[in-house]
């Protein structure tokens, strides 16, 4: 694919540089551009803006891409001259990067027609090269989010920019008092620079940054910095309370480091041990092999025991839950010097502390810690911010910008920054919609998408990575850092403000450098631009011991992260990994809480704060939760029409968070009381265990060392010639493919569950999103699920038990679960139930073992559903496109601005009709016809299906099994009779995608 | 011309079928026998040769057999052949069914046809019967009369004595 | 040829003769509306009515409106389509399948058996047709070429099976309906005394005359009619049964199906004529023709076949239990014990246990009691459906998609509903059309009711009888 990335403007940059400049200067028309276009129609070049037309056309063509689910189209406007590197249905792609709340991804933005609509990884990037976060690729429906602001307001009235910018210009000039500009961790060097330069001019000034869920403390205890932490070089892994493959810090980077320790082959059987004692139950505890149930309270007496181990040292240390594994986990560090890494999440300075001496006294540094190259990616500093708010109130801050930051509605103070605020002459918000914040300030002056920025980052010393525009803006709105220009009086915008920063790193002819690094979208050559204070005093190994009061609950970040993302349905509604719940947060507890109060699964409870704040939500039943505590997602319980998608979807949580000596602890007291309320939970999967099927398999690497061919059983069918493979035993021979054979590989132990995959399909596939009332009916539409089952201390040979109590206690989960992902889709079964049941032949096998469908001969009998041992095939109970009902539910299907993110290569699908899964047959035929064109057969890897493709572990591995070429025909060759298995092979469907089997490397 | 018949009227089925014998010994032609309801053995007595109607019912059955394989035959495996759940084109065994309802399908249809045709029935508004009473409760024997040929006296007292609770003459108008 | 010993109870009563037989039958046609009729039909009408709005918004709104999910791709949709299929078992069969075996007091009850048929298969057929995502393409299932190509139906599906099956069934069963109708509509025709009926029954009766060539082709045309249609409705539940039996779910994917359905079928087929007979022969005063004789012998067949149903259902379960499969023995644990035990249960107790109380001829031979019985049958056998169809599915391969079904108020409107549209069909039925098979009724009349017809009436009154009907251009010949 590396081939069709387009240089931005290359062509006509070194031809005809003149032109070009005046061209980029109006890079962003502070106007429509529409009316631009005709403005510059006449102009002296006679060239007529390119992004113009994309955009025009963008709008057409979505309403041409809408044609195929029956509607009409409204409008279409052809091209009188076709812009320069553009064909109509060609996709262009350009390399760009997204970045929240710590969440890094190096990313290629899909165009068509100039309608960014696809994030797809960036392969060049050493952190996230092949895969994406989750996030990330969500993140392309905030372009074409309605609610987003589309003209700056003063005092919440529309304004122009020429007055917002006279206004603020002159109370900028005289203001008295300091002037604090906040927001969250900003990670580019050009913008920090820039904000800095901005407060030059003013007598006082501060750059306050905090991030929601912060790392103040971490970074306190290294030095400014997060340590370069390499799980890749890791073999045992110790984490306490750290979700580093969910949301900790860099979770994609460190994802891909950590599977590298877990991928396994027989030739190869070594693999990490993963220690991790945590509250909730986190999608890193999911991979861990060693996974401990503790209380906030108690992270301090495992880590000071780990410490006095480690360090000799003779810290006091309260009663160790589990002192038996501690020690164990302590032995293997101890007998790993060099190979071991020890990461907590804690937010407490001094346990960082302990914890970056005990990595030094495990030889860390230098090995599994990359002392070189720190994270940047969180860098909010607790105290600054809550000194900032005191003095808010104190009314001595002037002026308040905040660009990226919320803190109205995630900051443990939130009261104190509202009040704050009234007291602050000048108060702006860069901010994309009125939210929390922004609907209290004066100012709201709304950033462009990131898709629509110039902007330059640093996730990691030495690693820089650029994010260029996709789209011209869709709104009149203005880039903070060009905002921050025009209001200090600069005539550069910040395009080429950048390009300025890079000329101090350039190499050799600048143009040719710059056009390169955008092309690539990084540059790893270890460069580094970054200001970062790094003058910050080391804390002492001393920890600020949490009170254990009443019940502990401790705050995490659901799928859609810290909440900037809540309008977003695709994030929505995605399942979490482990409770399978969408839309919502709820109140996470240990069946032993749950009986002791008399819960069940959602009943509404009150949950009275520390702070008196009260907030009702259901109760979720977490095997696994740690007793006497709680959890609960925040982000949730928004109420402002700027982002209707989450009005009235579940409830905040922030105000649960602590304030203990000037550092924000995700975790505080709660009461719980039963209401006699219920609302119902919606989760994707309501039954949880495997009941001792042969559905899902896993092993021990120790057995799997001994003998790589006993870890997987196989079922063999009694025939009259002894145990028969079931696949041998068919009425007819098989159909011989060809050409291609298609097929899938699911490694079981690379897969983290970290659903990537699930909204990498949603976007490729035009997927619609149906609610929490129809998620609560069954009927959600991913194509893409990972199902996740519990461990259960009940299976078929619990002889003791009659047989229908034994059934019985085997759907009950254990309290502390070993846990398993099994990614689940269309099996594309070379002899599938579904086709041989459909009475019209609308779906059938395709000569390269695709199974089809073909939607519009579908009349919907539902037979092939029900006739599908592996459900998943999936049926539009309702119109979802242009349905009033979900209107702020599938945004993507009812507006023309949310139409405009459809992939115009699939099929809008029509009420009634079956969909599933189809391997991404688009992209398999763009692929072969590319090869066709340039003769030749297409390429291992060039053919990716949207979920293989943006998977972080690679867990899933897509490919043609009649190449034997093919990395898959490779790993089938190699793992046939050991890891490899089919779900359900005794019924013979003889499916084209094979798991491996999952191996624990359990003492 | 008009026709002209005796009518001989009996009130039950075994007195009828011993009048057709006698009246059939004395050499007189019946033109017909009309009864509320089938009356067994008078098939006999009356000469009425066996229906062929089974022979046809059994070729519909044929044709609709064959009808049924050849059209799955060639959409299945020639028109349009798809790969459907790894089964070959002609599956046979599949076919069953759908071969089976067609058969009984064309049979039952041909056959009532064929009745509907041999018998003249259709859908029509006016009916002339020979004696109403012959759907209710009578049992109507017609001869036809030639004009100076049949003895009335002879033929009214012959039905009579047959057990005829009464005996009418009607014309038919051509 | 038709022989019946002495001492079996006279199968028609009341010293009936040929023409009481005729005025019994034909007042119900002949005189207007009975109180009761209408106000039956009016309640039948709002049946029809819930039928029609929950049809509407299923067909505006989508499937959605229904209860089904994901998991549960058919519940009360197919669990309706085969009950009423099964009812209509029972008509073909005691008009077809005891001619055949020479039974005579189905002579009867055959009529009105068939016309439930019919009604019952048109209730049926709504179903498949509802049940699709995009019902207005329904006709895609017939081999027609798709519209954009020569693209055929799938012959390896059962469903399509079922519509050959069905459509078949419908037609063969109509046809067999309307010959029996053609003589006693003859007979109405003849009696008719207003122009339009007479005008309509005349239409109807195909010139019908009764002559004896007439009737020996008739007696052929309804025996292979009658030869064609026994193996025909034994196939049509063996088809609907291979929608399930074909299929690779557990609790569906059963070789014992295609005769436990048929047996099914025929049961809860018996229920229902049962439940019908017994308010009609009431309604319209028909007890000489249905008797209690009819009504026990009616029960001894639901007797058999509940046993044989009973049967079926432990085999499942040994089954179960023998082939070793995981997923088969959970499949039949969660019937008995899952979340819908309940509906199980229903069935086992309607099914399985009330009929065996047939064994005590008391209670065969009382009226109350076999009404309620009929009616439990029906309700058991329609659980029965319930219980393969949707726990089947809701809990099957893999514990990951197991999910519960709950009906909207639109499962339910669409279900009473059909009860209007069959109610309706079978009121103007029996308002209109002659409940009884007069000709047959009459054929057994000597046989099987102790009395001759003979000297039952004196010939001076048929005389002047005859000579007042006798049309003008007759002479009386005895003067």
């Amino acid at each position: 694919m590396q081939d069709r990335i387009k240089y931005w403007k290359g062509i006509e940059e070194l031809e005809n540089a003149p032109e070009f400049e005046k061209h980029a200067r109006n890079e962003f028309p502070e106007f429509l551009p529409v009316n631009e276009t005709n403005a510059e129609g006449a102009s002296a070049s006679g060239k007529t803006h390119r992004r113009d037309f994309l955009k025009l056309l963008g709008f057409s063509m979505a309403a041409v891409s809408l044609a195929s689910c029956e509607t009409p189209v409204r409008k279409a406007i052809p091209y009188l001259n076709k812009p320069v590197d553009l064909e109509p249905g060609v996709a262009n792609w350009y390399a760009s990067t997204f970045y929240q709340d710590g969440d890094y991804n190096s990313i290629l933005v899909k165009t068509r027609e100039g309608r960014p609509i696809k994030i797809e990884p960036n392969n060049q990037s050493a952190l996230t090269s092949y895969g994406t976060s989750p996030k990330a690729q969500a993140s392309l429906l905030g372009l074409y989010d309605n609610n987003r602001l589309r003209y700056p307001l003063i005092k919440n009235k529309e304004a122009s920019w020429e007055k917002v910018d006279k206004e603020i210009a002159s109370r900028l000039a005289n203001v008295n008092g300091k002037v604090a500009f906040v927001s969250s961790t900003v990670i580019s060097p050009s913008t920090k620079q820039l904000i800095n330069e901005f407060g030059s001019r003013f007598g006082n000034f501060e750059h306050v940054m905090y991030d929601a869920n912060s790392a103040s403390g971490l970074l306190s205890a290294n030095g400014g910095v997060i340590p370069g932490y390499d799980f890749s070089k890791a073999s045992v892994i110790v984490s306490i309370g750290a979700d580093f493959l969910g949301s900790w810090v860099a979770p994609i980077p460190f994802a891909k480091q950590y599977i590298q320790t877990r991928k396994v082959s027989s030739e190869n059987p070594a693999m990490s041990r993963h220690y991790q004692f945590e509250t909730r139950f986190s999608m890193t505890g999911a991979n861990a092999d060693v996974r401990v149930p503790i209380k906030p309270s108690e992270e301090a007496a495992v880590i000071t025991a780990i410490y006095n181990a480690v360090t000799g040292s003779g810290a006091a240390a309260a009663s160790v839950p589990n002192a038996a594994t501690v020690t164990a986990a302590i032995k293997e560090l101890q007998a790993n010097r060099g190979k071991a890494l020890v990461v907590a999440g804690s937010n407490d300075p001094g346990i960082q502390a302990m914890v970056t001496s005990i990595n030094r006294a495990l030889g860390a540094e230098g090995t599994t810690i990359d002392t070189a190259a720190p994270y940047y990616t969180k860098q909010g500093n607790d105290a600054q911010m809550i000194r900032l708010i005191n003095e808010m109130n104190a009314g001595t801050v002037g002026a308040v910008l905040f660009y990226d930051a919320n803190p109205v509605y995630n900051h443990p103070l939130a009261a104190k920054v509202a009040s704050g605020i009234k007291k602050v002459n000048l108060t702006v918000s860069f901010a994309d919609r009125a939210n929390e914040t922004a609907a209290l300030v004066e100012y709201i002056t709304p950033d462009n998408h990131y898709l629509e920025s110039w902007n330059d980052f640093e996730p990691k010393k030495g690693y820089l990575s650029l994010a260029q525009p996709a789209i011209n803006p869709i709104f009149t709105t203005r880039q903070m850092q060009d905002s921050l220009l025009v209001w200090s009086g600069s005539r550069t915008n910040y395009y080429d403000y950048i390009r300025n920063n890079w000329r101090k790193i350039s190499t050799g002819d600048f143009n040719e450098f710059w056009d390169h690094t955008v092309h690539d979208g990084v540059l790893e050559n270890g460069t580094s631009m970054l200001q970062v204070n790094t003058n910050v005093v080391a804390t002492a190994p001393v920890i600020k011991a949490i009170k254990p009061t009443g019940i502990e609950a401790v705050l995490y970040e659901k799928a859609i992260g810290t909440g900037d993302m809540a309008n977003n349905p695709w994030l929505q509604e995605m399942p979490d990994p482990i409770s399978k719940a969408t839309w919502g947060n709820y109140v996470a507890m240990p069946r032993g809480m749950a009986e002791e109060m008399q819960v069940v699964q959602g009943d509404v409870l009150k949950v009275t704060m520390a702070n008196g704040g009260v907030i009702e939500l259901p109760a979720l039943v977490q095997p696994g939760q740690a007793a006497g505590t709680v959890s609960i997602a925040v982000g949730y319980g928004r109420k402002l029409e700027s982002m209707p998608v989450a009005v009235g979807v579940g409830a905040n949580a922030y105000p649960i968070a602590t304030v203990v000596d000037n550092a924000v602890f995700f975790t505080g007291p709660v009461k719980l009381e039963k209401t006699n309320a219920t609302s119902p939970i919606a989760q994707t999967q309501t039954h949880h265990t495997i009941m001792g099927r042969l559905i899902v398999q896993e092993s021990t690497l120790n057995k799997y060392k001994a003998d790589p061919k006993a870890v997987t059983e196989y079922v063999r069918v009694a025939t009259h010639e002894g145990p028969a493979k079931p696949t041998t035993i068919s009425l007819w021979d098989d159909y011989e493919y060809k050409d291609h054979h298609w097929g899938m590989v699911v490694d079981l132990n690379s897969c983290i569950g970290c659903n990537a995959c699930v909204i990498s399909c949603q976007a490729e596939n035009n997927i619609p999103v149906v609610g929490k009332a129809e998620v609560l009916n069954r009927r959600e539409m991913h194509w893409m699920r990972i199902d996740r089952y519990y461990s259960s201390d009940t299976n078929l040979e619990s002889q003791d038990l009659g047989v229908v109590e034994r059934y019985d206690k085997m759907e009950d989960p254990a309290d502390n679960p070993s846990v398993i992902f099994q990614p689940m889709f269309c099996q594309h079964c070379n002899h599938a139930p579904c086709e041989t049941v459909c009475p019209v032949a609308a779906t059938m096998h395709s000569s390269e073992g695709l199974n089809q469908m073909a939607y519009n001969r579908c009349v919907g009998t539902r037979y092939c559903a029900n006739n599908c041992p592996y459900k998943v095939r999936r049926f539009n109970w309702f119109a979802y496109p242009n349905n009033e009902k979900f209107v702020n539910i599938n945004t993507t299907m009812q507006t023309d601005l949310g139409k405009m993110v459809l992939n115009p290569d699939v099929v809008v699908r029509a009420r009634g009709v079956m969909e599933k899964c189809s391997f991404c047959v688009q992209r398999i035929q763009l692929g072969k016809l590319e090869a066709k064109r340039e003769n030749r057969r297409p390429v291992d890897g060039e053919i990716q299906t949207a979920c293989a493709q943006s998977c972080p572990t690679n867990a899933l591995v897509f490919g043609d099994m009649l190449n034997p070429e093919s990395k898959i025909s490779k790993m089938l060759a190699h793992e046939q009779g050991e890891r490899a298995f089919h779900v359900l092979e005794e019924i013979n469907t003889q499916p084209n995608v094979t798991y491996l089997t999952k191996i624990r490397n359990l003492a | 011309m008009n026709k002209k018949y005796i009518l001989g009227i009996y009130d039950d089925e075994d007195i009828l079928l011993d009048a057709i014998e006698k009246i059939r010994a004395a050499g007189t032609k019946i033109y017909d026998v009309f009864s509320p309801y089938p009356v067994h053995g008078i098939d006999d007595v009356l000469g009425i040769k066996r229906s062929r109607l089974p022979i046809a019912a059994f070729i519909f059955g044929l044709c609709g057999m064959s009808f049924a394989l050849w059209m799955m035959i060639w959409m299945m495996g020639f028109d349009w052949p798809m790969i459907i759940g790894g089964k070959p084109h002609i599956s046979l065994p599949s076919f069953i069914p759908v071969t089976f309802e067609l058969t009984v399908l064309f049979s039952a249809f041909g056959m009532v046809w064929t009745f509907f045709i041999v018998e003249r029935m259709i859908p029509t508004f006016r009916v002339n019967v020979f004696d109403k009473r012959s759907t209710d409760d009578k049992f109507v024997m017609a001869i036809e009369v030639k004009e100076g040929v049949t003895d009335m006296k002879a033929l009214n007292n012959l039905l009579r004595s047959s057990g005829a609770i009464e005996v009418n003459e009607k014309e038919v108008v051509k | 040829m038709q022989h019946t010993s002495p001492i079996r109870e006279p199968l028609i009563t009341g010293g009936k003769t040929y023409h009481d037989i005729t005025e019994d039958v034909c007042r119900q046609v002949e005189a207007g509306p009975n109180p009761r009729w209408a106000a039956a039909f009016g309640v039948a009408l709002i049946g029809l009515a819930i039928f029609f709005y929950s049809v509407y918004r299923t067909l505006w709104f989508g499937i959605g409106e229904w209860g089904l999910n994901k998991t549960v791709g058919w519940a009360w949709d197919i669990t309706n389509f085969v009950w009423w299929v099964g009812i209509g078992h029972a008509g073909t069969l005691i008009s077809a399948v005891l001619l055949l075996f020479r039974q005579k007091w189905r002579s009867s009850i055959n009529r009105a058996a068939e016309a439930m048929t019919i009604f019952a298969v048109i209730c049926a057929a709504m179903f498949p047709v509802l049940h699709m995502g995009r019902p207005w393409l329904a006709y895609w299932v017939l081999p027609l070429p798709n519209t954009f190509g020569s693209l055929w139906v799938n012959f390896n599906s059962p469903l399509l099976w079922d519509v050959f099956a069905i459509s078949t069934y419908f037609s063969v069963s109509l046809v067999f309906w309307y010959i029996g109708l053609v003589p006693d509509f003859a007979t109405i025709r003849d009696r008719a005394t207003g122009p339009i009926a007479r005008r309509a029954y005349s239409f109807l009766s195909l010139g019908w005359t009764g002559s004896a060539k007439s009737w020996s082709r008739y007696e052929t045309v309804s025996l292979i009619l009658a030869g064609v249609a026994t193996p025909l409705v034994l196939s049509v539940h063996t088809i609907v049964s291979m929608d399930f039996a074909t299929s690779v779910i557990p609790g569906w994917h059963t070789t014992i199906f295609p005769p436990y359905f048929v047996a099914g079928a025929i049961f809860s087929g018996f229920a229902m004529v049962l439940t019908l007979m017994l308010i009609t022969r009431v309604v319209f005063k028909l007890e000489d023709y249905i008797t209690v004789g009819h009504v026990e012998s009616m029960n001894k067949i639901i007797m058999t076949t509940g046993s044989i149903v009973g049967i079926a259902y432990t085999t499942e379960f040994f089954i179960a239990w023998y082939s070793g499969v995981t997923y088969e023995q959970y499949e039949f644990i969660n019937r008995a014990t899952g979340p819908y035990w309940w509906a199980y249960w229903t069935m086992m107790t309607c099914n399985v246990v009330t009929p065996q109380l047939f064994w005590f001829r008391k209670i065969r031979r009382s009226l109350v009691l076999t009404f309620i019985i009929s009616i439990f049958v029906n309700i058991g056998m329609w659980f029965e459906r319930f219980v393969i169809i949707v726990i089947s599915l809701h809990r099957d391969y893999l514990p990951s998609s197991w999910a519960m079904f709950y009906p909207t108020w639109i499962d339910v409107g669409i279900y009473v509903g059909t009860f209007g549209l069959f109610f309706t069909l079978f009121f103007l039925f029996v308002k209109f059309f002659p409940v009884i098979n007069m000709a047959e009724v009459k054929a057994i009349l000597k046989s099987s009711s102790g009395v001759t017809q003979h000297g039952h009436h004196p010939h001076a009154n048929v005389v002047h009888g005859a000579a007042t009907d006798l049309n003008t251009n007759t002479k009386h010949s005895n003067e």
